[in-house]
């Protein structure tokens, strides 16, 4: 999940006193006038903060010395999406706390997308903020944020194995399930992030809508439910991330080669661009042809909803059957909140395709409080704060089961909101890997340039085009 | 004489002195944000790696697609329409208003409300009271005249975009008559009463008597709405038909692209709304401004 921006202003109506909103892009363009203004000036580098961070990187600092230092920085931005309520609350009240209890400030900054985020830190570090000079300590991410910032070497570097809670996380490559911590998106971690929370990309539908008999759990059946009840299933659109995951899953149910996700686990250059624009035709052609089908197809543009509150807002109001997005534990979080009808159930679709990964806490090179940040990363992976967050959010846990005691991994058990529909096993035998994240941008570019806006252009010449932009 | 010319010169420079708070605002906050989009719109952004200044490629690929040009045409469509609905009910209002009727009073009260209200809050009313879910639907399955949310007639998220329109005329009839009001109630009704007794019918009063008087609250308030509503963002993004978007959507989006360098494409949007937008206010003062000394004002 990579936060990309939700509408400023939402369609549900408690987003609208979210507190602490905060243009991000103003600040950027402050902080691009201010890069402007000290172009040719020296670097500004705070030395203690640089021997801190090679100490440390290096192993040679115990754990002592790091929550010293934390206790003198004093507080931690953390920066994060802020779109969810009950994280917020979260944070507010169980997080904070435990912070002060630290000695360490939590200062959380929401932001409406974490690309916000990921631009502040590039914005300072091109005008030469290096460690303990910027204004971001930890970003909530994953995906091609997180590609981003390794890209343009701007992460602080890999502490995550050297956290005390570390132990509670799979690093073993032999173990098969140590991926999901090794490889974001297909990407490398290399320790620079570490795993907050897991998700899977689950559907729901209105159980008061959809007799059994007639529930599609391939995109052939979705297609034939479609044509018989036209208008009553819609994806948010991408470049939102919950979209971008949607139409993934359709490429790799239509792989021609019959291969899944597999050849999506390389890079754009290892794959290069006209096997990936073969690759992508057939399920990109299947969203083409399904959109007349969707919600509002029938007057030539579907509603595609910007964002997963809207998404929402149409499956509660019975205008779709169907929602689709990242949530393992979304139906019994949506129910308890009221947020979902009551006749909300989840089920397998697309079988075998269903996307599972995992989002991170990453500290950027320029964090203004480097220490703080890693005691923060520290009490973000311990097993009571993640039994608290799975409680309070419904966000699965980040950390890994197998590796914990077995009363701490009863009681993550027993926290879990559990499913309504099926039970885990269904859910675990039908996941897929992420896309790789270099392959995620130009997937997008290419949905937006052929269905969104309808180019004439060949597949493939789209994919070229979008993937010499990108490569700039 | 030299005493009046030295204090002459005191005053305008005590004028100049109070007028100076707000133009360094307007200077650095104003000019330097436009300064800065200009720069960048011409291919000025280092910190992204891109420093091809001068050059007009974002510009050219922007104005090459047919795409930029329905934004356009959506985005000046949706201000003018609203704004000129918005001036027919902000007249007629406002004739109302100067005379005397039971309940006036609390009526001046209530017109001004959506003043006070956010455009935020009226756009989640837009979508509360006319989506598809929304409370009027909801009152139709009620009565049984719809059985399912998509047979309602479909008012936002479409491209003709009356929810957008809803929201801004909602919220710019109260400006707009309040800003006539005012010009009214400056002039007296004396000239309106003197065109009567001189046998003007009404249809003459209000056309060469009351319009012309009060054009300058017209023309500074429509210019006010339809320049906000040309820079909007929020009703079109979240009341809109999706692509093609509004200018302003499409300068949101290209900075939200993954592709960082579209961000200086965003920058040549901004520049093209401030430009297309400057063109248009500018020519309708210098129409105004005609139209003034045509008829003797200066």
């Amino acid at each position: 999940m990579d936060y990309r921006p939700l509408a400023t202003g939402a369609t549900t109506k408690k987003r609208f006193f979210k507190r602490r909103k905060f243009n991000m892009h103003k600040l950027a363009l402050g902080v691009s006038l201010a890069a402007l203004l000290v172009a040719g000036a020296a670097q500004a580098e705070d030395p203690a903060a640089t021997e801190f961070r090679e100490s440390f990187l290096a192993g040679d600092l115990d754990w002592s010395a790091v929550t010293e230092r934390a206790q003198a920085e004093g507080t931690v931005n953390l920066y994060y999406w802020g779109g969810s309520d009950p994280l917020n609350v979260w944070m507010d009240s169980v997080v904070a706390p435990a912070m002060s209890e630290l000695g360490v400030t939590l200062n959380p900054v929401r932001i409406t997308g974490t690309k916000d985020a990921v631009d502040l830190v590039l914005a300072e570090l091109g005008s030469g903020k290096m460690v303990g000079e910027g204004s971001v300590d930890a970003i909530w991410l994953n995906g091609e944020n997180f590609s981003t910032l390794k890209e343009q070497d701007a992460l602080f570097g890999a502490f995550a194995p050297l956290l005390p809670n570390a132990k509670n996380i799979e690093w073993d490559e032999s173990d098969p399930r140590s991926l999901l911590n090794l490889r974001d998106f297909g990407v490398t971690t290399g320790g620079a992030e570490v795993p907050w929370s897991g998700e899977q990309y689950v559907c729901a539908l209105n159980s008061d809508r959809v007799s059994a008999e007639e529930v599609p759990h391939t995109f052939e059946e979705m297609q034939g439910y479609l044509e018989a009840n036209p208008g009553k299933f819609i994806y948010v659109k991408p470049p939102h991330y919950i979209g971008n995951t949607f139409v993934q899953q359709a490429i790799y149910a239509h792989n021609p080669d019959g291969t899944g996700a597999e050849p999506f686990q390389q890079s754009l250059e290892e794959l290069g661009t006209s096997e990936l624009a073969r690759l992508i035709t057939p399920g990109l052609e299947y969203l083409k042809n399904l959109e007349p089908l969707l919600l509002g197809g029938d007057s030539g543009t579907p509603r595609y909803p910007e964002d997963q509150n809207a998404l929402d807002g149409l499956f509660l109001n019975g205008e779709v059957n169907f929602n689709c997005k990242f949530g393992l534990y979304a139906v019994a979080t949506g129910l308890s909140q009221g947020t979902y009808p009551e006749g909300a159930q989840e089920f397998v679709f697309p079988e075998g395709n269903m996307i599972k990964n995992k989002n991170y806490l990453a500290i950027p090179a320029n964090a203004p409080n480097p220490a703080a940040a890693l005691v923060l990363a520290d009490y973000m992976t311990t097993v009571e704060a993640q039994i608290s967050k799975l409680e309070f959010t419904g966000m699965p846990a980040g950390i890994d089961p197998w590796l914990l005691s077995e009363e701490d991994a009863a009681a993550l058990a027993a926290a879990s909101p559990g499913h309504t529909g099926l039970d885990a096993s269904e859910l675990d035998a039908n996941i897929a890997p992420d896309t790789n994240a270099t392959l995620v941008d130009v997937i997008e570019a290419t949905w937006l340039e052929y269905i969104e806006r309808d180019s004439t252009d060949s597949i493939e010449t789209i994919v070229t085009r979008a993937a010499e932009n990108l490569n700039q | 004489m030299a005493r009046s010319h030295d204090s002459a010169l005191k005053e305008r420079m005590w004028l100049w002195l109070q007028l100076s708070p707000v133009l360094l605002i307007l200077a650095v906050l104003f000019g330097g944000a436009l300064v800065l989009a200009v720069v960048q719109s011409l291919g000025f952004a280092p910190w992204f790696g891109v420093n091809t200044f001068p050059s007009f490629q974002y510009f050219g690929a922007l104005w090459g697609s047919a795409s930029f040009w329905q934004s356009l045409w959506l985005t000046l469509y949706y201000a003018t329409v609203s704004t000129v609905i918005a001036l027919a009910m902000g007249i007629a209002l406002a004739l109302a208003l100067v005379r005397t009727f039971p309940g006036k009073h609390l009526y001046k009260y209530i017109y001004k409300l959506p003043l006070m209200i956010p455009y935020t809050v009226g756009i989640a009313l837009a979508v509360i009271m006319l989506g598809n879910g929304g409370m009027i639907s909801r009152l139709a399955a009620f009565f049984g005249l719809i059985s399912d949310p998509s047979q309602f007639p479909q008012i936002l998220k479409t491209h003709a975009g009356w929810g957008i329109i809803a929201v801004y005329v909602w919220k710019q009839v109260p400006f707009i008559t309040l800003a006539i009001y005012a010009v009214m109630l400056g002039i007296g009704r004396e000239t309106e009463e003197a065109a009567a007794i001189l046998g003007a019918n009404r249809w003459q009063i209000l056309t060469q008597v009351t319009l012309p008087q009060i054009m300058p609250g017209i023309v500074s308030s429509t210019l006010i709405c339809f320049a906000f509503n040309v820079g909007a963002f929020e009703a079109p993004f979240i009341l809109g038909g999706g692509f093609p978007d509004t200018l302003p959507v499409v300068a949101w989006r290209y900075f939200n692209d993954a592709d960082y360098t579209l961000q200086l494409q965003g920058m040549a949007t901004v520049v093209s709304i401030a430009l297309v937008a400057g063109v248009i206010l500018f020519s309708y003062l210098a129409i105004y401004r005609r139209f003034e000394r045509k008829i003797g004002r200066t």
